[in-house]
């Protein structure tokens, strides 16, 4: 090859470098790559990698490689990649906004009347349905609630959760005079302090869709009902730990593993993160009931998300079926949730995790679907999340509440 | 001729390569900015100048954004121009000491941001952090802070680690520009009497004048489009005390908004454009 030929494959490369880059609206054909012999699962839980190793291990189907994205990058990017086909043969969703955009999208397949879905709680799996489809199924059942160091509860004299919204505080007052700080709460990190808002809404909203209806302009936060909520999270934040609004998820989980808190404002999807900081203390969920006894309607939240699905642009769309059916035996997903000590939505699952245990309770008491995720628009949600953690840190309910509605006004 | 047609062949791939990454998408997101486009869908509708209108007229966001990135831009420069010439003017001489320090200071500089980010979160972390822990072993608890949670003063933090991140290279063209000054003058100086004050305020300052003006350039430039640090120390999306127009930007493309987030861009490239001419221009009035 001499000087010329080089010249001219350099020139050829950089056209079709050109060529590629103009790829715009509805380029949405499968990538080539798709077309080798491995399956792609994309999925946002790093924290599960060797626990789908070994199921993976023990699959005869089609070979499975684990695509892993940070959990916030996946938010925001997984759809484009999705788009392409190259990645995500069979993948995973968020609950809300995501999974909405993947089917504007037209990225999942249609799962309706696949024998597979037999396999789960109907009532676990609506989130993965629309208009009447069933586009996936959410595989992970948590319990967006507080986690309570039992021992420190018992210490501070409780024998039973509080019922209603002052005996919470009365709980915290105790925690406090032991020495501990009552709730450790991520406010720093934005992704879990809003974890928070979902039972403090729950039970204080009109309406089983109050944040969606925030959303469309229907509700304010500048309402009654939103302004309770947000005076609690002032009676919340002296129970806070040191510098809440500043702490960062991490940290709010040590503090919790460590004994140095009663309770961690998150939800059941840290206890794994709990027992891998070496904490043995015995741990249940604890909501804070925000209303009297008399007009609690749930008694805390669930969520069932990391929503399971066949991409539609890829062509190996039934070995993605077969992985799906083979996550969706009682006895594989029976090894994720042990493995991982998540909830699943699969039916006849044997719980041999002493945690998924002692959290097996939960799964029949009267919780609400997490409310936070009928928000669909990142801005608007993060106005009103934003709005409890000014107020947790000194501003006014008021205050915070007309800032966050101006900017939904602005936006929705 | 036929060495021209040559160099015009050489020239071909590298303008292909600049025109498809660079020209071609500079174009596509100004045509974007006029769309209503959310990133993925087959089609868009064009709404004209409404995206452009709203982010300068009507979206608080936005301008809380470009608030904190001036500030953000005005904290960063003075604390990096100055620590910068500083340690500049301390370590210029030639010695095995001040060689060893140059190196610790210059450390940072080849960090990735998202290491400096993990390290400065523990710093900053009210609980477990290490400001907080020095602050209480010193007995002075009553500064002890949330920091990043601090709504109104979080930027100012990320700036405190922006300004510990690049300092040291900022150091280095000082002490270039230092290096330069002939000896001549500090010898005149001294016999005129001058102290090591008078020394640099009538000597070293001015002549370093075309460092600084680098100096500022750089770091203004650095610091309007700064993005990873700042995402790493806030998380994803960032609270409204630490939102700057780039993660402003992300957050949108992210909300299924690329339209939008184009025009936002736009108001981005033209903020940018700004903010260089008036360097520029105020470099060239300090030279005369």
């Amino acid at each position: 090859m001499n000087r010329r030929d080089l010249l001219r494959l350099a020139t050829g490369a950089g056209a079709a470098s050109l060529l590629a880059a103009c790829a715009g609206p509805g380029g949405d054909s499968p990538d080539e790559s798709s077309e080798s012999g491995t399956l792609s699962f994309a999925h946002w839980r790093a924290e599960d990698k060797e626990v789908f190793e070994k199921i993976i291990a023990g699959y005869t189907g089609a070979k499975i490689q684990q695509d892993i994205s940070p959990s916030n990058d996946y938010q925001s990017t997984a759809l484009q990649k999705l788009r392409g086909g190259s990645v995500g043969d069979a993948f995973t969703a968020f609950r809300g906004a995501q999974f909405l955009d993947i089917a504007e999208a037209g990225v999942w397949t249609d799962l309706t009347g696949q024998a597979l879905l037999q396999k789960y709680e109907p009532a676990l799996i609506t989130a993965g349905a629309l208009d009447g489809k069933q586009l996936g199924v959410p595989y992970q059942l948590v319990f967006n609630t507080p986690l309570a160091n039992t021992d420190l509860i018992g210490k501070a004299g409780l024998g039973e959760a509080p019922k209603d919204w002052d005996g919470f505080l009365a709980l915290l007052d105790k925690l406090k005079s032991q020495g501990v700080t009552p709730i450790a709460w991520p406010g720093g990190d934005a992704a879990n302090a809003g974890q928070l808002l979902n039972v403090m809404v729950v039970n204080n909203a009109p309406a089983d869709d109050a944040l969606g209806k925030i959303e469309t302009g229907e509700y304010k936060v500048t309402d009654d009902w939103f302004l309770t909520v947000l005076k609690q999270y002032q009676q919340l934040a002296p129970y806070f730990q040191t510098g809440a609004t500043g702490t960062g998820s991490d940290a709010a989980l040590a503090l919790f593993a460590q004994g140095k808190a009663g309770l961690l404002a998150t939800g059941s999807f840290q206890v794994a993160g709990v027992r891998k900081l070496g904490a043995t203390f015995p741990v249940d969920l604890l909501a804070p009931i925000t209303t009297t006894a008399d007009k609690a309607e749930y008694e805390g939240v669930f969520n069932a998300t990391f929503i399971l699905g066949v991409n539609a642009k890829s062509s190996k769309q039934d070995a993605a079926r077969a992985w799906i059916e083979h996550l969706s035996d009682p006895a594989v997903a029976g090894e994720y949730a042990n493995g991982t000590s998540q909830h699943v939505t699969v039916k006849g699952v044997e719980y041999t995790n002493a945690d998924l245990k002692a959290l097996a309770p939960w799964l029949t008491k009267k919780t609400a679907l997490a409310p936070r995720f009928q928000f669909t628009d990142l801005d608007i949600r993060g106005a009103v999340e934003n709005a409890t953690v000014q107020v947790a840190g000194g501003k006014s309910p008021e205050e915070a509440a007309e800032a966050a509605q101006k900017v939904i006004d602005q936006k929705k | 001729m036929k060495s021209r047609l040559q160099l015009l062949l050489f020239a071909v791939p590298a303008l292909a390569l600049y025109g498809g990454f660079f020209l071609l998408p500079a174009v596509q997101g100004l045509r974007y900015a006029t769309t209503d486009w959310d990133g993925y869908s087959p089609s868009f509708t064009d709404v004209g100048l409404a995206n452009l209108t709203d982010v300068v007229s009507n979206d608080d966001l936005f301008r809380n954004a470009l608030t904190n990135n001036l500030e953000f831009l005005l904290a960063v420069v003075i604390g990096q121009t100055a620590l910068a010439l500083l340690l500049a003017v301390l370590l210029a001489a030639r010695s095995r000491a001040s060689t060893t320090l140059r190196a610790l200071f210059f450390l940072p500089t080849v960090l990735s941001s998202v290491s400096v980010a993990f390290i400065w979160k523990f710093v900053y972390d009210p609980n477990f952090g290490l400001a907080n822990n020095l602050l209480g072993a010193v007995g002075l608890d009553r500064f002890q802070s949330a920091y990043l949670g601090e709504e109104s003063t979080a930027i100012f933090w990320v700036a405190v680690a922006q300004v510990w991140f690049h300092a040291g290279q900022m150091m280095v063209i000082y002490i270039a520009g230092i290096n330069q000054i002939p000896e001549e003058l500090y010898e005149a100086a001294r016999t005129d009497g001058a102290n090591r004050w008078q020394q640099f305020r009538h000597v070293t300052w001015p002549m370093v004048a075309p460092a600084t003006a680098l100096v500022i350039a750089y770091t203004s430039l650095q610091s309007f489009k700064a993005f990873d640090l700042i995402l790493g120390l806030a998380g994803n999306p960032p609270r409204s005390g630490l939102d700057v127009l780039s993660t402003r930007i992300y957050t949108t493309f992210a909300n299924g908004q690329l339209g939008y987030a184009a025009a936002e861009s736009v108001v981005f490239m033209v903020a940018i454009a700004a903010v260089t001419f008036l360097q520029n221009r105020a470099a060239r009035m300090a030279h005369g």
